[in-house]
């Protein structure tokens, strides 16, 4: 048996020839390749994500979209918004990181 | 016969989560090409032209030139890293599915090969050494290429051409209920009275997917399908008899086939000259000659990225050869095929070009056929 990681890995390796750059920078064009992934990736557990929504709206017998309606106030809110603000501190630490760029 | 999203047996069986990988890259094409791509053109006159010009103070005019300036513009320099970032995007999507699934698949196609109530044939040619103009690199950024052959049962590279094929049509808005045979079987009826062969030839037929659909519309059709590549062959062969249709797969090399002279009533190739250099373009074009009888009829057909309007336009369509892996892209684009034609025997009277309607999906979507009838 093949797992996930293998299958994927003998995909990767099998391919030849040469990578042809498009942009100046060889860091920024991988890091793009790299964000392009994630946005796919994201997509994908976007499809889980609304799976289990469509199947607990079943199990609660209501409509989908009244289930994707909930919204909350006060407490349930202020945490919400904390996980946000953590996750997007995570995501764009490097933007607040106080060390100056150094030369070499 | 669906072309497109069929069901057979050696198919890798994808999961929902493999199926949503694939859907997310299909978006992401599709709106490269429908709303990032269509600026190129734009961004020449708006960045590219410019940068050139203050670089070397005139405009851009040669092939060279343009392709440079092209490059010296932000805007289609991201498009560029983007596209190429999708198209190799299309390859994992497709090939987690089948290097997991793979030991399943080659069990089935072993048993599906050696059935004894077989509707086609496989003739592999193990003394045969797969052309290295095609063979030795990764055409459109398929990992191990065309003629990537792992062992006695191994159909890894038809797998990923057709589900990666899939991917990057429907990426293009090519729709599911498109066929390329289909759009072929359209122009016979229009412009060659419903012509429907005995025995028909298919150049370069990969995972057999326009083989497969022919009898499928013509039972009594005796086709045959000629690839390079043994693992893309041997896939085809288990798919059409998973599918239940006859075909006889062949390895041979397009530019010098073992079928006795005039063979075949009909002779088609379905995006195999972009695929190839001008000798053995020009050498498959003679044998398809050689290989239609008197009366028979002969059909190229390819990719509608011929006639540009502009050197801009042209330099624009030439993104793949340079980072795409299709080396040939250019040479068949620019290619005077009505003169090969000629140059193979067909009379200059009855050789034809043709800009064809895709016979499903966005309305932009066409195909090219160059078509000839050998006299009688
Ligand atoms: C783009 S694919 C076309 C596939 C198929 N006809 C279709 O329309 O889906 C081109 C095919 O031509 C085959 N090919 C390229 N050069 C060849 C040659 N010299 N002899 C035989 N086949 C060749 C490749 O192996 C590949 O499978």
């Amino acid at each position: 048996m093949t797992n996930q990681a293998q299958a994927i890995a003998a995909l990767i390796e099998s391919a030849r020839g040469q990578r042809p750059q498009s942009l100046d920078n060889r860091e920024a064009e991988e890091t793009l390749n790299i964000a392009l992934a994630l946005l796919v990736e994201l997509s994908v557990a976007n499809d889980r994500i609304d799976r289990l929504e469509r199947l607990v709206a079943e199990m609660r017998g209501e409509d989908v979209a009244t289930l994707r309606d909930i919204r909350y106030e006060g407490e349930v809110a202020e945490q919400r918004q904390d996980a946000t603000d953590a996750l997007l501190m995570r995501a764009l630490r490097v933007l607040i990181d106080p060390r100056a760029q150094a030369n070499e | 016969m669906k072309v497109r999203d069929v069901q057979h047996a050696v198919l890798p069986r994808t999961t929902a989560e493999e199926g949503s990988r694939q859907n997310a890259v299909v978006s992401l094409r599709r709106l490269l090409n429908s709303k990032v791509r269509p600026r190129n053109v734009g961004i020449f006159e708006s960045e590219a032209a410019p940068a050139f010009a203050e670089r070397h103070g005139r405009q851009p005019q040669s092939h060279e030139e343009v392709r440079e300036a092209f490059l010296m513009s932000p805007g289609y320099r991201m498009w560029s890293a983007a596209n190429r970032s999708a198209q190799e995007m299309i390859w994992v999507s497709v090939g987690e599915p089948t290097y997991r699934d793979l030991e399943r698949m080659e069990q089935a196609t072993k048993e599906l090969i050696e059935a004894d109530d077989k509707l086609g044939s496989l003739s592999l040619d193990s003394s045969y050494d797969p052309s290295p103009e095609v063979a030795d690199v990764d055409i459109h950024l398929q990992p191990g290429g065309y003629a990537m052959n792992r062992s006695d049962y191994d159909v890894v590279s038809g797998a990923l051409y057709e589900c990666g094929g899939n991917v990057f049509s429907f990426g293009q808005g090519i729709g599911r209920g498109d066929s390329k045979a289909g759009v072929i079987m359209r122009l016979l009826n229009e412009e060659f009275d419903g012509f429907k062969p005995a025995k028909m030839l298919d150049i370069g037929c990969s995972a057999g997917a326009a083989s497969a659909a022919y009898p499928a519309e013509w039972p009594d059709v005796e086709i045959h399908a000629v690839d390079l590549g043994a693992g893309m062959l041997r896939y085809g062969h288990a798919r059409a008899e998973s599918l239940g249709v006859a075909v006889h797969f062949h390895q041979m090399d397009a530019s010098d086939m073992r079928f006795e002279d005039e063979s075949f009533d009909l002779v088609v190739s379905h995006n195999l000259m972009h695929e190839i250099g001008e000798e053995k373009r020009r050498a498959m074009i003679g044998e398809s000659f050689r290989l239609a009888r008197p009366g028979g009829i002969v059909i190229h057909q390819d990719v509608a990225i011929r006639n540009q309007p502009t050197l801009v336009h042209e330099i624009e369509r030439d993104w793949d050869t340079h980072f795409n892996g299709e080396v040939h892209w250019n040479t068949y684009a620019t290619a005077n095929l009505q003169a090969d034609m000629i140059a193979a025997g067909f009379p200059e009277d009855n050789v034809v070009e043709h800009d064809l309607s895709a016979l499903h999906g966005m309305a932009n979507n066409r195909w090219y056929a160059i078509s000839g009838r050998k006299p009688i």
